[in-house]
């Protein structure tokens, strides 16, 4: 479904991919695990089209999409939840819901959307009329996740779902995620939460240094010794 | 433990409104001594005055919060407006002296005012399309500074422009409308001043409308608050911005147009009400649409009180130092917090 191929990128002169190249199928929930300033989250801006790539193609359906802006991207079905989850904050959640889903015009299918997010997370129904800025961090996450599945995407890129979070509310973001898997979208999540995030995912990549330096089943990556001693501290 | 710290959050907050409160108990008592002083004729020239204001300081407010320029060229707008409506104008006049109507004498000015509203839209698309859409592709950093210093040349490109067209004279018509003016209260107050306070409300009424609850205007919204939030969702930068700077331009031009009676058209006629404009928002915050609206009236009330009770000439000063003054103490102006919410990231 898509194919990062030989990917370079970087901000400026700082160049923080060397030929990154990986690949997501249909359904699948990935992992892309590694230490701060890998380039796991530029990684997932150059996916998202926030980064043109010096060199090599992003595709998505055996399409290059890397040339395309990024409101074309987000149109094509790939929704990024970053880091920063740029909220409206000045707008209610209710707005920021309907926002997310600013590229379905259809009212009726907007409203269909809103009513099963809010089934999904009742806690946001209670709050819709609240500011986005002045809920707390859970919420504000939660919120932001909410809204990039407000428009029915098929790939979730999802950068750090656990910082800030308290333990419970870091569980209930990550089967918040699982559910959606479970209905057929596809999930890309990026985390330092190494160990959390490998119960949950079913292959991994590990990013170092802007390399892959290694690939394969979560299990399998969970069991690996270097993975053991530099991210779990086993 | 709970209670100190809402009691704080209660001191801070109230900190936080002080400037409002001041500013609103000081208005309501200026409005009453003009109302005491000058009669019902005051009152009403500080609130047309003031829809003025608020249809220019709206424009400029959006124009900043949507795509970060301080737009010093605002004023040209209104001076193309004003142009456009005497052209259209005059010839439908002459046109109607020969073949007289009554219905056709009622609609000429509003279709001078729309045509002006379309040029100003056109106008807008233009510069933004031409300017500042290279421009953004270009400039890393620095961009408010690069759009300020662009904005003030074109503003000395179209006034200057204008002038070797068209040269320096003033054009200008003595009204809009051939009617009897009209009594409210004791004041009378002429048909046309009340049409372009009607014009500029019903713009800003639609403004608010288009921008709380159509789609495209809660994108507008969206990217004036968060704008990689704003492409993540789907939505493209480069039409919402090239709208808000037509719509702004178009606003700027309508009122131009609609004040023509007032401001006749010449080339540096723009200078004028960009500066109480720039006033407005200043005061009220910057990218603030909504306290630009009451923005408008607080600098109308000032203007009108400075001349019933100081002297004409003092006209912008006080409105300028009450604007420092502010400025001093809420140094985002008196609406600037809320914005963009209460925490930012």
């Amino acid at each position: 479904m898509l194919e990062l191929n030989n990917i370079n990128a970087g901000y400026d002169f700082l160049q923080v991919l060397w030929d990154v190249s990986f690949h997501i199928d249909e359904g699948e929930m990935v992992a892309l695990i590694g230490p701060n300033g890998a380039g796991k989250s530029t990684s997932l801006r150059t996916i998202a089209g926030l980064i043109t790539p010096i060199s090599g193609e992003v595709l998505f359906h055996n399409k290059v999409i890397n040339n395309e802006l990024a409101h074309m991207i987000s149109r094509m079905g790939i929704s990024y939840i970053s880091e920063k989850l740029n909220l409206f904050t000045g707008m209610s959640v209710q707005e920021n819901l309907l926002l997310g889903a600013y590229a379905i015009r259809d009212r009726d299918v907007q409203l269909e959307t809103l009513a099963y997010i809010f089934s999904l997370f009742p806690r946001l129904e209670e709050r819709k009329d609240q500011l986005a800025g002045t809920m707390s961090g859970g919420e504000r996450k939660m919120l932001a996740i909410a809204r990039g599945m407000m428009s029915k995407p098929q790939l979730m890129l999802v950068d750090e779902p656990s910082l800030g979070l308290q333990p419970n509310l870091t569980s209930d973001v990550f089967s918040a995620l699982r559910q959606l898997r479970d209905r057929g979208v596809t999930v890309l999540i990026v985390e330092q939460n190494v160990n959390a995030t490998l119960s949950f995912t079913d292959r991994a990549y590990v990013l170092e240094q802007g390399k892959i330096v290694m690939e394969g089943p979560s299990k399998e990556i969970k069991a690996n010794k270097h993975v053991r001693n530099a991210y779990l501290g086993i | 433990m709970a209670k100190i710290s809402s009691k704080r959050s209660l001191i801070s907050r109230l900190k936080d409104k002080l400037p409002i409160v001041v500013i609103s108990f000081f208005s309501v008592i200026l409005f009453i001594a003009i109302y005491f002083k000058g009669g019902d004729s005051q009152v009403l020239n500080t609130i047309i005055t003031g829809g003025m204001w608020a249809l220019l300081a709206v424009g400029l407010a959006l124009v900043f919060g949507v795509m970060n320029i301080p737009h010093f060229a605002h004023g040209e707008s209104f001076m193309i407006g004003a142009y456009v409506a005497y052209f259209t104008f005059t010839p439908m006049q002459e046109y109607l002296y020969t073949h007289p109507s009554e219905f056709l004498s009622m609609m000429a000015p509003l279709g001078a005012i729309f045509a002006a509203g379309i040029a100003g839209a056109i106008l807008g698309v233009l510069i933004e399309k031409l300017i500042f859409s290279p421009l953004r592709r270009r400039t890393k950093k620095d961009w408010i500074m690069n759009a300020f210093l662009l904005t003030v040349g074109i503003s000395f490109v179209l006034s200057n422009g204008t002038n070797l067209v068209l040269g320096p004279n003033f054009r200008g018509i003595s009204r809009y409308w051939d009617v009897q003016a009209v009594q409210i209260g004791e004041a009378y107050m002429s048909f046309d001043r009340l049409a372009a306070f009607a014009i500029s409300m019903i713009l800003i009424g639609l403004l608010w409308f288009f921008l709380r609850y159509t789609r495209v205007g809660r994108a507008i919204r969206a990217v004036s608050q968060d704008e990689t939030g704003a492409m993540l969702v789907g939505i493209n930068l480069n039409f919402i911005q090239t709208l808000t700077f037509s719509l702004a331009t178009a606003m700027a031009s309508i009122s131009g147009a609609s004040l023509l009676f007032l401001f006749q058209a010449y080339p540096t006629v723009g200078g004028t009400p960009l500066y109480y404009a720039w006033y407005v928002v200043m005061m009220a915050g910057l990218g603030n649409v909504a306290g630009a609206i009451i923005g408008g009236f607080i600098v109308a009330l000032l203007q009108t009180a400075t001349q019933l009770f100081v002297a004409v000439s003092w006209t912008t000063v006080l409105p300028t130092a009450v604007m420092i003054l502010v400025l001093l103490i809420a140094p985002s102006g008196l609406f600037g917090s809320e914005v963009k919410g209460v925490q930012e990231q």
